[in-house]
Protein backbone atom coordinates (compact mmCIF):
# COMPACT_ATOMS: atom_id res chain seq x y z
CA UNK A 1 0.00 0.00 0.00
CA UNK A 2 3.04 2.13 1.15
CA UNK A 3 4.87 2.01 -2.54
CA UNK A 4 1.19 2.46 -4.34
CA UNK A 5 0.66 5.79 -2.57
CA UNK A 6 4.36 6.74 -3.81
CA UNK A 7 3.94 6.00 -7.20
CA UNK A 8 0.09 7.14 -7.88
CA UNK A 9 0.63 10.94 -8.09
CA UNK A 10 3.63 10.61 -10.35
CA UNK A 11 2.06 8.34 -12.71
CA UNK A 12 -1.14 10.50 -12.75
CA UNK A 13 1.22 13.44 -13.86
CA UNK A 14 2.98 11.73 -16.54
CA UNK A 15 0.03 10.69 -17.51
CA UNK A 16 -1.72 13.89 -18.31
CA UNK A 17 1.78 15.05 -20.00
CA UNK A 18 0.65 12.59 -22.71
CA UNK A 19 -2.70 13.03 -22.86
CA UNK A 20 -1.92 16.25 -23.71
CA UNK A 21 1.05 16.60 -25.65
CA UNK A 22 -0.62 14.19 -28.24
CA UNK A 23 -3.67 15.79 -29.22
CA UNK A 24 -5.68 15.07 -32.78
CA UNK A 25 -4.98 18.40 -34.06
CA UNK A 26 -1.05 17.52 -34.33
CA UNK A 27 -1.91 14.21 -36.67
CA UNK A 28 1.00 13.38 -38.54
CA UNK A 29 0.72 10.59 -41.79
CA UNK A 30 2.73 9.27 -44.75
CA UNK A 31 3.21 9.82 -48.31
CA UNK A 32 5.50 7.02 -50.39
CA UNK A 33 5.96 7.82 -53.94
CA UNK A 34 6.55 4.96 -55.95
CA UNK A 35 8.90 5.58 -59.38
CA UNK A 36 7.56 3.59 -61.69
CA UNK A 37 8.66 3.47 -65.65
CA UNK A 38 7.00 2.73 -68.77
CA UNK A 39 7.31 2.83 -72.62
CA UNK A 40 4.11 4.57 -74.24
CA UNK A 41 1.99 3.72 -71.66
CA UNK A 42 3.46 -0.06 -70.73
CA UNK A 43 5.56 -1.03 -68.10
CA UNK A 44 9.18 -1.13 -69.17
CA UNK A 45 10.64 -4.35 -70.28
CA UNK A 46 14.57 -4.88 -69.78
CA UNK A 47 16.64 -5.57 -72.87
CA UNK A 48 13.52 -6.73 -75.12
CA UNK A 49 14.25 -4.70 -78.55
CA UNK A 50 11.20 -3.77 -79.76
CA UNK A 51 10.11 0.03 -78.90
CA UNK A 52 9.99 1.93 -81.88
CA UNK A 53 11.42 5.99 -81.45
CA UNK A 54 9.83 8.56 -83.82
CA UNK A 55 13.80 8.53 -85.37
CA UNK A 56 12.37 5.25 -86.93
CA UNK A 57 14.83 3.04 -84.55
CA UNK A 58 13.67 -0.03 -83.00
CA UNK A 59 15.15 0.17 -79.08
CA UNK A 60 15.42 -1.52 -75.89
CA UNK A 61 15.97 -0.18 -72.38
CA UNK A 62 19.28 -1.77 -70.32
CA UNK A 63 19.76 0.01 -68.09
CA UNK A 64 18.86 3.07 -66.00
CA UNK A 65 19.70 5.57 -63.36
CA UNK A 66 18.67 9.05 -62.38
CA UNK A 67 18.19 11.15 -59.11
CA UNK A 68 15.14 13.06 -57.47
CA UNK A 69 15.93 16.36 -55.20
CA UNK A 70 13.72 18.93 -53.79
CA UNK A 71 10.70 16.72 -53.47
CA UNK A 72 8.15 18.97 -51.87
CA UNK A 73 4.16 18.13 -51.18
CA UNK A 74 2.13 20.93 -51.98
CA UNK A 75 -1.39 21.59 -49.64
CA UNK A 76 -4.44 23.65 -50.85
CA UNK A 77 -3.89 26.76 -48.45
CA UNK A 78 -0.23 27.42 -49.61
CA UNK A 79 1.81 25.39 -47.49
CA UNK A 80 4.24 22.50 -47.90
CA UNK A 81 6.50 19.57 -46.79
CA UNK A 82 9.42 19.26 -47.79
CA UNK A 83 11.65 15.93 -48.12
CA UNK A 84 15.01 16.69 -47.31
CA UNK A 85 17.27 13.74 -49.37
CA UNK A 86 18.29 13.38 -52.67
CA UNK A 87 17.16 10.01 -53.94
CA UNK A 88 18.97 7.62 -56.67
CA UNK A 89 16.54 5.17 -58.56
CA UNK A 90 18.17 2.32 -60.34
CA UNK A 91 15.91 0.24 -62.13
CA UNK A 92 17.69 -2.79 -60.83
CA UNK A 93 17.87 -2.27 -57.57
CA UNK A 94 14.23 -2.98 -56.04
CA UNK A 95 15.32 -1.01 -52.66
CA UNK A 96 15.30 2.16 -54.52
CA UNK A 97 12.09 1.88 -55.95
CA UNK A 98 9.72 3.82 -52.94
CA UNK A 99 10.86 7.56 -51.58
CA UNK A 100 8.82 7.66 -48.18
CA UNK A 101 8.07 10.28 -46.65
CA UNK A 102 6.76 10.18 -42.93
CA UNK A 103 5.91 12.55 -40.35
CA UNK A 104 4.19 14.48 -43.09
CA UNK A 105 1.79 17.08 -40.87
CA UNK A 106 -2.16 16.58 -41.76
CA UNK A 107 -3.42 18.53 -44.37
CA UNK A 108 -5.02 18.75 -47.70
CA UNK A 109 -2.25 18.34 -50.74
CA UNK A 110 -2.99 19.10 -53.89
CA UNK A 111 0.68 18.69 -56.08
CA UNK A 112 4.03 17.35 -55.98
CA UNK A 113 7.20 19.07 -57.32
CA UNK A 114 10.97 17.74 -57.56
CA UNK A 115 13.74 18.74 -59.70
CA UNK A 116 15.06 15.86 -61.82
CA UNK A 117 18.82 15.59 -61.57
CA UNK A 118 20.26 18.41 -59.17
CA UNK A 119 20.26 21.52 -58.94
CA UNK A 120 23.57 23.84 -58.88
CA UNK A 121 23.65 23.74 -54.34
CA UNK A 122 23.90 20.22 -55.23
CA UNK A 123 25.51 19.36 -57.91
CA UNK A 124 29.06 20.25 -57.49
CA UNK A 125 32.17 17.67 -56.83
CA UNK A 126 31.36 16.14 -53.46
CA UNK A 127 28.04 17.94 -53.21
CA UNK A 128 26.56 14.19 -52.20
CA UNK A 129 27.36 11.23 -49.97
CA UNK A 130 30.59 9.42 -50.76
CA UNK A 131 28.78 5.95 -51.22
CA UNK A 132 29.66 3.97 -53.82
CA UNK A 133 26.66 4.59 -55.66
CA UNK A 134 27.23 8.59 -56.21
CA UNK A 135 30.35 8.11 -57.23
CA UNK A 136 29.47 5.58 -59.83
CA UNK A 137 27.14 8.58 -60.42
CA UNK A 138 30.19 11.53 -61.13
CA UNK A 139 30.31 13.40 -63.81
CA UNK A 140 33.94 13.20 -64.10
CA UNK A 141 34.54 15.53 -67.05
CA UNK A 142 37.12 17.92 -67.09
CA UNK A 143 36.11 21.22 -66.29
CA UNK A 144 32.61 20.23 -65.35
CA UNK A 145 31.80 19.26 -61.99
CA UNK A 146 28.68 17.26 -59.77
CA UNK A 147 27.07 14.02 -61.10
CA UNK A 148 24.87 12.40 -63.75
CA UNK A 149 21.16 13.70 -63.41
CA UNK A 150 19.94 10.50 -65.53
CA UNK A 151 22.20 7.67 -67.01
CA UNK A 152 19.46 6.08 -70.39
CA UNK A 153 20.79 2.99 -71.60
CA UNK A 154 20.05 0.25 -74.26
CA UNK A 155 20.51 -1.10 -77.53
CA UNK A 156 18.59 0.12 -80.57
CA UNK A 157 18.30 -1.20 -84.45
CA UNK A 158 19.43 1.03 -86.31
CA UNK A 159 16.61 2.14 -89.07
CA UNK A 160 16.35 -1.74 -88.90
CA UNK A 161 19.15 -2.91 -90.49
CA UNK A 162 20.02 -5.23 -88.36
CA UNK A 163 22.91 -3.51 -87.19
CA UNK A 164 22.62 -3.51 -83.46
CA UNK A 165 23.98 -0.60 -81.32
CA UNK A 166 24.00 0.89 -78.16
CA UNK A 167 22.85 4.15 -77.01
CA UNK A 168 23.78 6.62 -73.95
CA UNK A 169 21.27 9.17 -72.77
CA UNK A 170 23.55 10.20 -69.91
CA UNK A 171 22.06 13.59 -68.92
CA UNK A 172 23.57 16.43 -66.73
CA UNK A 173 25.06 19.80 -66.60
CA UNK A 174 27.96 20.76 -68.54
CA UNK A 175 29.66 23.70 -69.87
CA UNK A 176 28.31 26.01 -67.29
CA UNK A 177 24.72 25.15 -68.68
CA UNK A 178 23.12 23.46 -65.17
CA UNK A 179 19.75 21.34 -67.56
CA UNK A 180 17.56 20.04 -64.46
CA UNK A 181 14.14 20.08 -64.67
CA UNK A 182 11.98 21.03 -61.92
CA UNK A 183 8.94 19.32 -62.43
CA UNK A 184 5.27 20.25 -60.65
CA UNK A 185 2.46 17.74 -61.11
CA UNK A 186 -1.26 18.43 -59.54
CA UNK A 187 -3.62 15.49 -58.26
CA UNK A 188 -6.39 15.10 -56.74
CA UNK A 189 -6.81 16.34 -53.19
CA UNK A 190 -5.43 14.19 -50.97
CA UNK A 191 -6.77 14.58 -47.07
CA UNK A 192 -3.64 12.82 -44.70
CA UNK A 193 -5.63 12.53 -41.98
CA UNK A 194 -2.87 10.41 -40.07
CA UNK A 195 -2.94 8.01 -42.52
CA UNK A 196 -0.66 6.62 -45.73
CA UNK A 197 -1.15 7.30 -49.18
CA UNK A 198 0.94 5.68 -52.31
CA UNK A 199 1.64 8.34 -55.14
CA UNK A 200 2.66 6.41 -58.61
CA UNK A 201 4.95 8.85 -59.86
CA UNK A 202 5.76 7.42 -63.17
CA UNK A 203 7.75 7.98 -65.73
CA UNK A 204 7.49 7.16 -69.38
CA UNK A 205 10.84 6.30 -71.02
CA UNK A 206 9.77 7.30 -74.82
CA UNK A 207 8.73 10.69 -73.95
CA UNK A 208 12.51 11.55 -73.88
CA UNK A 209 13.17 10.67 -76.83
CA UNK A 210 10.23 12.52 -78.92
CA UNK A 211 8.46 15.13 -77.33
CA UNK A 212 8.55 17.64 -78.58
CA UNK A 213 12.38 17.01 -80.05
CA UNK A 214 12.79 14.27 -82.20
CA UNK A 215 15.84 12.31 -80.40
CA UNK A 216 17.88 10.65 -82.72
CA UNK A 217 20.73 8.19 -81.29
CA UNK A 218 22.66 8.28 -84.29
CA UNK A 219 23.27 11.90 -83.95
CA UNK A 220 23.45 11.74 -80.22
CA UNK A 221 26.23 8.76 -79.64
CA UNK A 222 27.89 11.18 -77.11
CA UNK A 223 26.24 13.92 -75.41
CA UNK A 224 28.10 14.08 -72.09
CA UNK A 225 29.94 17.49 -73.97
CA UNK A 226 27.33 18.10 -76.29
CA UNK A 227 24.99 21.11 -74.82
CA UNK A 228 22.87 21.54 -77.84
CA UNK A 229 21.48 17.96 -77.09
CA UNK A 230 21.56 18.25 -73.44
CA UNK A 231 18.73 20.51 -74.20
CA UNK A 232 16.97 18.90 -75.94
CA UNK A 233 16.66 16.16 -73.63
CA UNK A 234 15.58 18.86 -71.35
CA UNK A 235 12.62 20.47 -73.35
CA UNK A 236 11.26 16.74 -74.02
CA UNK A 237 12.07 15.80 -69.93
CA UNK A 238 8.65 18.18 -69.29
CA UNK A 239 6.38 15.66 -70.40
CA UNK A 240 8.33 12.51 -69.35
CA UNK A 241 6.95 12.62 -65.22
CA UNK A 242 3.55 11.48 -64.57
CA UNK A 243 1.28 10.88 -61.74
CA UNK A 244 -0.44 7.46 -62.64
CA UNK A 245 -2.65 6.98 -59.14
CA UNK A 246 -3.00 7.94 -55.70
CA UNK A 247 -4.68 5.77 -53.15
CA UNK A 248 -4.98 5.21 -49.94
CA UNK A 249 -2.50 2.73 -48.50
CA UNK B 1 6.53 15.31 -4.14
CA UNK B 2 9.89 16.14 -4.27
CA UNK B 3 10.84 13.24 -2.33
CA UNK B 4 8.77 10.94 -4.63
CA UNK B 5 10.58 11.93 -7.38
CA UNK B 6 13.94 11.54 -6.07
CA UNK B 7 13.17 8.01 -5.01
CA UNK B 8 11.62 7.52 -8.89
CA UNK B 9 14.66 8.73 -9.58
CA UNK B 10 16.63 6.38 -7.21
CA UNK B 11 15.35 3.55 -8.59
CA UNK B 12 15.64 4.26 -12.38
CA UNK B 13 19.59 4.99 -11.41
CA UNK B 14 19.71 1.94 -10.03
CA UNK B 15 18.02 -0.34 -12.54
CA UNK B 16 20.71 1.68 -15.25
CA UNK B 17 23.53 1.14 -13.06
CA UNK B 18 22.90 -2.64 -12.32
CA UNK B 19 21.63 -3.25 -15.70
CA UNK B 20 24.92 -1.81 -17.49
CA UNK B 21 27.55 -2.67 -14.34
CA UNK B 22 30.72 -4.64 -15.59
CA UNK B 23 31.45 -7.87 -14.67
CA UNK B 24 32.74 -8.11 -11.33
CA UNK B 25 34.02 -11.35 -11.33
CA UNK B 26 36.31 -11.49 -14.74
CA UNK B 27 37.11 -15.32 -16.05
CA UNK B 28 40.71 -15.91 -15.29
CA UNK B 29 42.79 -15.33 -18.91
CA UNK B 30 43.39 -19.11 -20.57
CA UNK B 31 47.44 -18.98 -20.42
CA UNK B 32 49.91 -17.26 -18.76
CA UNK B 33 50.39 -13.43 -20.57
CA UNK B 34 46.91 -13.65 -22.23
CA UNK B 35 44.92 -10.55 -22.35
CA UNK B 36 41.96 -10.27 -24.55
CA UNK B 37 41.65 -6.12 -24.22
CA UNK B 38 41.75 -5.22 -27.87
CA UNK B 39 43.33 -2.22 -29.06
CA UNK B 40 41.31 -0.07 -31.56
CA UNK B 41 42.83 -0.09 -35.15
CA UNK B 42 43.03 3.27 -36.56
CA UNK B 43 42.23 3.19 -40.16
CA UNK B 44 43.13 6.24 -42.05
CA UNK B 45 42.06 7.03 -45.86
CA UNK B 46 41.13 10.46 -47.70
CA UNK B 47 37.78 12.22 -47.05
CA UNK B 48 37.35 11.60 -51.14
CA UNK B 49 36.91 7.95 -50.46
CA UNK B 50 33.88 6.62 -49.79
CA UNK B 51 33.11 5.39 -46.12
CA UNK B 52 34.46 1.51 -45.84
CA UNK B 53 32.12 -1.36 -45.97
CA UNK B 54 32.61 -2.82 -42.27
CA UNK B 55 32.01 -5.85 -40.66
CA UNK B 56 29.90 -4.82 -37.36
CA UNK B 57 30.97 -8.10 -35.83
CA UNK B 58 34.65 -7.57 -36.97
CA UNK B 59 36.00 -4.12 -36.26
CA UNK B 60 39.49 -3.49 -36.81
CA UNK B 61 42.56 -3.71 -33.61
CA UNK B 62 45.97 -3.57 -33.92
CA UNK B 63 46.07 -7.61 -32.41
CA UNK B 64 43.40 -8.35 -35.31
CA UNK B 65 45.50 -6.82 -37.87
CA UNK B 66 48.86 -7.80 -36.95
CA UNK B 67 47.28 -11.33 -36.95
CA UNK B 68 45.53 -11.19 -39.95
CA UNK B 69 49.26 -9.84 -41.78
CA UNK B 70 50.82 -13.02 -40.34
CA UNK B 71 47.78 -15.47 -41.77
CA UNK B 72 48.48 -14.05 -45.08
CA UNK B 73 51.78 -14.57 -45.32
CA UNK B 74 51.56 -18.13 -43.68
CA UNK B 75 51.72 -21.74 -45.81
CA UNK B 76 49.98 -23.34 -42.52
CA UNK B 77 47.03 -21.98 -43.88
CA UNK B 78 47.47 -24.72 -46.71
CA UNK B 79 46.92 -28.01 -45.62
CA UNK B 80 50.13 -29.31 -46.98
CA UNK B 81 51.89 -25.75 -46.03
CA UNK B 82 52.09 -25.27 -49.83
CA UNK B 83 50.80 -21.80 -49.91
CA UNK B 84 50.05 -18.86 -48.67
CA UNK B 85 47.88 -15.55 -49.70
CA UNK B 86 51.08 -14.03 -50.37
CA UNK B 87 51.86 -16.41 -53.08
CA UNK B 88 49.55 -15.33 -55.59
CA UNK B 89 48.91 -11.88 -53.90
CA UNK B 90 52.44 -10.35 -53.80
CA UNK B 91 53.08 -7.11 -52.69
CA UNK B 92 55.34 -5.65 -55.18
CA UNK B 93 52.76 -6.57 -58.02
CA UNK B 94 49.76 -4.26 -56.10
CA UNK B 95 48.93 -7.84 -54.38
CA UNK B 96 48.85 -9.60 -57.32
CA UNK B 97 50.83 -12.57 -58.89
CA UNK B 98 51.23 -11.97 -62.82
CA UNK B 99 48.27 -14.30 -63.70
CA UNK B 100 44.70 -13.10 -64.06
CA UNK B 101 44.01 -13.25 -60.10
CA UNK B 102 42.39 -9.89 -58.99
CA UNK B 103 44.65 -7.77 -56.38
CA UNK B 104 44.43 -7.19 -52.90
CA UNK B 105 44.15 -3.54 -53.39
CA UNK B 106 41.17 -1.45 -52.37
CA UNK B 107 38.69 -4.60 -51.41
CA UNK B 108 37.15 -3.28 -48.08
CA UNK B 109 34.83 -0.64 -50.72
CA UNK B 110 34.02 -3.98 -52.12
CA UNK B 111 30.13 -6.28 -52.11
CA UNK B 112 31.16 -8.05 -54.52
CA UNK B 113 34.09 -10.43 -55.08
CA UNK B 114 36.38 -12.60 -57.49
CA UNK B 115 35.63 -12.01 -61.71
CA UNK B 116 32.40 -13.60 -61.81
CA UNK B 117 30.98 -12.56 -58.34
CA UNK B 118 30.90 -15.88 -57.08
CA UNK B 119 30.99 -13.91 -53.43
CA UNK B 120 28.76 -11.68 -52.56
CA UNK B 121 29.00 -9.76 -49.20
CA UNK B 122 31.65 -8.90 -47.31
CA UNK B 123 35.43 -9.25 -47.12
CA UNK B 124 34.71 -11.55 -44.13
CA UNK B 125 32.78 -13.51 -46.86
CA UNK B 126 35.06 -13.98 -49.70
CA UNK B 127 38.29 -14.67 -47.22
CA UNK B 128 35.98 -17.35 -45.37
CA UNK B 129 35.65 -18.61 -48.76
CA UNK B 130 38.95 -18.72 -49.89
CA UNK B 131 40.06 -20.30 -46.22
CA UNK B 132 37.53 -23.33 -46.38
CA UNK B 133 37.00 -24.04 -49.75
CA UNK B 134 39.97 -22.79 -51.76
CA UNK B 135 42.96 -23.27 -48.87
CA UNK B 136 40.57 -26.74 -47.39
CA UNK B 137 42.45 -24.75 -44.22
CA UNK B 138 43.02 -27.65 -41.51
CA UNK B 139 42.15 -25.43 -38.10
CA UNK B 140 43.55 -27.99 -35.84
CA UNK B 141 47.28 -27.01 -36.95
CA UNK B 142 46.36 -23.12 -35.60
CA UNK B 143 44.50 -24.77 -32.48
CA UNK B 144 47.63 -26.78 -31.64
CA UNK B 145 50.75 -24.01 -33.07
CA UNK B 146 53.38 -22.84 -30.34
CA UNK B 147 52.07 -19.12 -30.74
CA UNK B 148 48.85 -18.66 -32.41
CA UNK B 149 46.12 -19.77 -30.04
CA UNK B 150 47.78 -16.78 -27.79
CA UNK B 151 47.23 -13.97 -30.57
CA UNK B 152 43.95 -15.42 -31.45
CA UNK B 153 43.00 -14.91 -27.97
CA UNK B 154 44.50 -11.50 -27.85
CA UNK B 155 42.40 -10.78 -30.62
CA UNK B 156 39.49 -11.84 -30.76
CA UNK B 157 39.15 -13.52 -27.50
CA UNK B 158 38.39 -16.99 -28.12
CA UNK B 159 39.70 -20.44 -27.12
CA UNK B 160 39.11 -22.39 -29.92
CA UNK B 161 40.23 -20.99 -33.20
CA UNK B 162 38.05 -21.99 -36.03
CA UNK B 163 37.63 -20.59 -39.52
CA UNK B 164 35.47 -17.90 -38.69
CA UNK B 165 38.42 -16.34 -36.80
CA UNK B 166 40.58 -17.06 -39.57
CA UNK B 167 38.57 -15.17 -41.85
CA UNK B 168 37.80 -12.03 -39.71
CA UNK B 169 41.74 -11.87 -39.14
CA UNK B 170 42.67 -11.86 -42.89
CA UNK B 171 40.13 -9.72 -43.53
CA UNK B 172 41.01 -6.96 -41.28
CA UNK B 173 44.73 -7.21 -42.56
CA UNK B 174 43.11 -6.61 -46.25
CA UNK B 175 40.94 -3.80 -45.30
CA UNK B 176 43.81 -2.00 -44.34
CA UNK B 177 45.72 -2.54 -47.83
CA UNK B 178 44.65 0.80 -48.64
CA UNK B 179 46.62 2.70 -52.55
CA UNK B 180 45.55 6.49 -52.29
CA UNK B 181 48.99 7.60 -53.25
CA UNK B 182 49.86 7.56 -57.25
CA UNK B 183 50.85 10.97 -59.08
CA UNK B 184 47.21 11.06 -60.05
CA UNK B 185 46.08 11.39 -56.28
CA UNK B 186 48.98 13.94 -55.16
CA UNK B 187 47.73 16.51 -58.05
CA UNK B 188 44.52 16.32 -56.98
CA UNK B 189 45.59 16.98 -53.54
CA UNK B 190 47.06 20.07 -54.56
CA UNK B 191 49.48 19.70 -51.67
CA UNK B 192 52.48 17.61 -53.38
CA UNK B 193 53.31 20.71 -55.86
CA UNK B 194 53.55 17.68 -58.73
CA UNK B 195 51.83 18.40 -62.15
CA UNK B 196 50.76 16.53 -65.07
CA UNK B 197 53.12 16.41 -68.03
CA UNK B 198 51.21 17.63 -71.39
CA UNK B 199 51.00 13.89 -72.49
CA UNK B 200 49.37 12.95 -69.08
CA UNK B 201 47.00 15.67 -69.44
CA UNK B 202 46.02 14.48 -72.72
CA UNK B 203 45.63 10.83 -71.43
CA UNK B 204 43.19 12.52 -68.55
CA UNK B 205 41.53 14.10 -70.76
CA UNK B 206 40.53 10.74 -73.19
CA UNK B 207 39.88 8.45 -69.93
CA UNK B 208 37.57 10.91 -68.03
CA UNK B 209 35.37 11.97 -71.61
CA UNK B 210 33.27 10.44 -74.08
CA UNK B 211 36.17 9.83 -76.30
CA UNK B 212 37.94 7.39 -74.20
CA UNK B 213 34.97 6.79 -71.99
CA UNK B 214 36.93 4.33 -69.39
CA UNK B 215 35.60 6.59 -66.44
CA UNK B 216 31.73 4.91 -66.97
CA UNK B 217 33.57 1.51 -65.59
CA UNK B 218 36.88 2.80 -64.69
CA UNK B 219 35.67 6.40 -63.03
CA UNK B 220 35.93 7.65 -59.27
CA UNK B 221 38.05 7.56 -56.83
CA UNK B 222 38.52 3.72 -56.56
CA UNK B 223 38.58 3.13 -60.74
CA UNK B 224 35.96 0.92 -60.90
CA UNK B 225 32.72 1.01 -60.53
CA UNK B 226 32.82 -2.72 -58.66
CA UNK B 227 29.90 -3.63 -61.20
CA UNK B 228 30.17 -6.49 -63.90
CA UNK B 229 30.35 -5.58 -67.37
CA UNK B 230 30.61 -7.11 -70.97
CA UNK B 231 33.55 -5.00 -72.16
CA UNK B 232 33.30 -6.86 -75.95
CA UNK B 233 36.26 -9.35 -75.66
CA UNK B 234 34.07 -12.11 -77.54
CA UNK B 235 31.35 -12.89 -79.65
CA UNK B 236 31.09 -16.21 -78.01
CA UNK B 237 32.86 -16.26 -74.95
CA UNK B 238 34.42 -19.07 -73.59
CA UNK B 239 33.64 -18.69 -69.94
CA UNK B 240 29.63 -17.16 -69.02
CA UNK B 241 30.91 -14.46 -66.26
CA UNK B 242 28.62 -13.40 -63.87
CA UNK B 243 25.83 -15.60 -65.69
CA UNK B 244 27.90 -18.85 -64.40
CA UNK B 245 26.71 -17.44 -60.81
CA UNK B 246 22.80 -15.68 -61.51
CA UNK B 247 22.03 -17.76 -64.20
CA UNK B 248 20.82 -15.16 -66.37
CA UNK B 249 21.93 -15.05 -69.84
CA UNK B 250 21.57 -11.55 -70.02
CA UNK B 251 24.64 -11.87 -67.70
CA UNK B 252 26.88 -14.01 -70.16
CA UNK B 253 29.99 -12.31 -70.48
CA UNK B 254 30.11 -10.12 -68.16
CA UNK B 255 32.95 -9.88 -65.31
CA UNK B 256 33.78 -7.80 -62.59
CA UNK B 257 35.38 -4.23 -63.63
CA UNK B 258 39.00 -4.10 -62.07
CA UNK B 259 40.49 -0.80 -60.32
CA UNK B 260 43.03 0.43 -62.68
CA UNK B 261 45.23 1.67 -59.60
CA UNK B 262 48.25 0.21 -59.78
CA UNK B 263 47.24 -1.29 -63.36
CA UNK B 264 51.12 -1.41 -64.67
CA UNK B 265 51.99 -3.43 -62.02
CA UNK B 266 48.86 -6.29 -62.27
CA UNK B 267 49.44 -7.72 -65.56
CA UNK B 268 48.09 -9.45 -67.62
CA UNK B 269 45.20 -8.07 -68.08
CA UNK B 270 41.40 -9.26 -68.50
CA UNK B 271 39.32 -12.15 -66.56
CA UNK B 272 41.68 -14.72 -68.63
CA UNK B 273 44.83 -12.72 -68.64
CA UNK B 274 44.74 -12.86 -72.51
CA UNK B 275 46.67 -9.32 -72.84
CA UNK B 276 50.62 -9.44 -71.44
CA UNK B 277 50.57 -5.31 -71.79
CA UNK B 278 48.38 -2.08 -71.08
CA UNK B 279 49.83 -1.62 -74.99
CA UNK B 280 47.50 -4.46 -75.97
CA UNK B 281 44.50 -3.43 -73.52
CA UNK B 282 45.02 -0.19 -75.63
CA UNK B 283 44.79 -1.59 -78.72
CA UNK B 284 41.95 -3.47 -77.95
CA UNK B 285 39.96 -0.69 -76.86
CA UNK B 286 40.88 1.01 -79.86
CA UNK B 287 40.21 -1.91 -82.39
CA UNK B 288 39.91 -4.78 -81.13
CA UNK B 289 36.19 -4.71 -79.80
CA UNK B 290 33.85 -7.53 -80.57
CA UNK B 291 29.92 -7.24 -80.97
CA UNK B 292 27.87 -9.38 -79.22
CA UNK B 293 24.18 -9.44 -77.65
CA UNK B 294 24.94 -8.79 -73.88
CA UNK B 295 27.89 -6.35 -74.72
CA UNK B 296 27.33 -3.19 -72.24
CA UNK B 297 25.62 -0.67 -73.82
CA UNK B 298 28.60 1.55 -72.70
CA UNK B 299 30.74 0.43 -75.60
CA UNK B 300 29.02 2.94 -77.88
CA UNK B 301 31.35 2.50 -80.58
CA UNK B 302 31.86 -1.08 -80.55
CA UNK B 303 30.43 -1.36 -83.59
CA UNK B 304 33.53 0.67 -85.54
CA UNK B 305 35.62 -1.55 -83.69
CA UNK B 306 36.48 0.53 -80.47
CA UNK B 307 37.54 4.43 -80.15
CA UNK B 308 40.06 4.09 -82.86
CA UNK B 309 42.76 6.70 -80.93
CA UNK B 310 45.58 7.80 -82.99
CA UNK B 311 49.31 6.07 -81.84
CA UNK B 312 49.91 9.62 -80.46
CA UNK B 313 46.53 9.26 -78.15
CA UNK B 314 47.04 5.77 -76.56
CA UNK B 315 50.65 6.95 -75.55
CA UNK B 316 49.23 9.89 -74.02
CA UNK B 317 46.68 7.19 -72.52
CA UNK B 318 49.41 5.06 -70.91
CA UNK B 319 50.99 7.85 -69.82
CA UNK B 320 48.15 8.53 -67.62
CA UNK B 321 47.43 5.17 -66.84
CA UNK B 322 51.16 4.83 -65.23
CA UNK B 323 50.09 7.56 -63.05
CA UNK B 324 47.70 5.25 -61.17
CA UNK B 325 51.33 3.75 -59.84
CA UNK B 326 51.15 3.81 -55.73
CA UNK B 327 55.06 3.01 -54.97
CA UNK B 328 54.22 3.83 -51.40
CA UNK B 329 51.87 1.20 -51.53
CA UNK B 330 54.37 -1.19 -53.02
CA UNK B 331 56.69 -0.72 -50.70
CA UNK B 332 55.07 0.08 -47.19
CA UNK B 333 56.72 -2.00 -44.90
CA UNK B 334 53.34 -2.52 -42.97
CA UNK B 335 52.19 -4.35 -45.87
CA UNK B 336 55.42 -6.63 -46.08
CA UNK B 337 55.72 -10.56 -44.61
CA UNK B 338 55.95 -10.27 -40.90
CA UNK B 339 58.60 -13.56 -40.80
Amino acid sequence: MKKQRILTPSFFLILLFFIFSCSEDDGYGTFTLQLNHTVEGEPVEIEQLKYSSHAGHTYSVVNLKYYLSNIVLHDKEGGSFSYNNVHLRDIHDPSTEEIVMEDVPDGTFTSLSFTFGLDETINVDGGLENTIENINMEWPIPGDQGYHYMKFEGRYDSLNTGVIRSFNVHTGATMGNQNYINVTIPFPEIALESNSWMIDLNMDLHEWLHNPNVFDFVNNERIMMKQSAQELLKANGATVFSIKSVNEN
Amino acid sequence: MKKELVFLLGIIIFSLSVGCGKDEDPQPEPGPGWTYDPTPFDLVYPDNFPIMILDDDNLLTEEGVSLGRMLYYDKLLHPEGEMACADCHQQTLSFSSGDAVLPHINLGWNRTFLWNGKITGNLEDIMKFEVEEFFETDVSKFNEHDIYPELFYNAFGVENITTSEISKAISQFVRTLNSFDNRFDRIFRTDGGEVFSDSELSGYDIFFTEKGDCFHCHGGVLFTDNLFHNNGLDVNPSENGLSEITGNPLDLGKFKTPTLRNIALTAPYMHDGRYETLEEVIDFYSEGLEVSSTIDPLMKQANRGGIHLTEQEKADLLAFLKMLTDNTFVTNPEFASPF
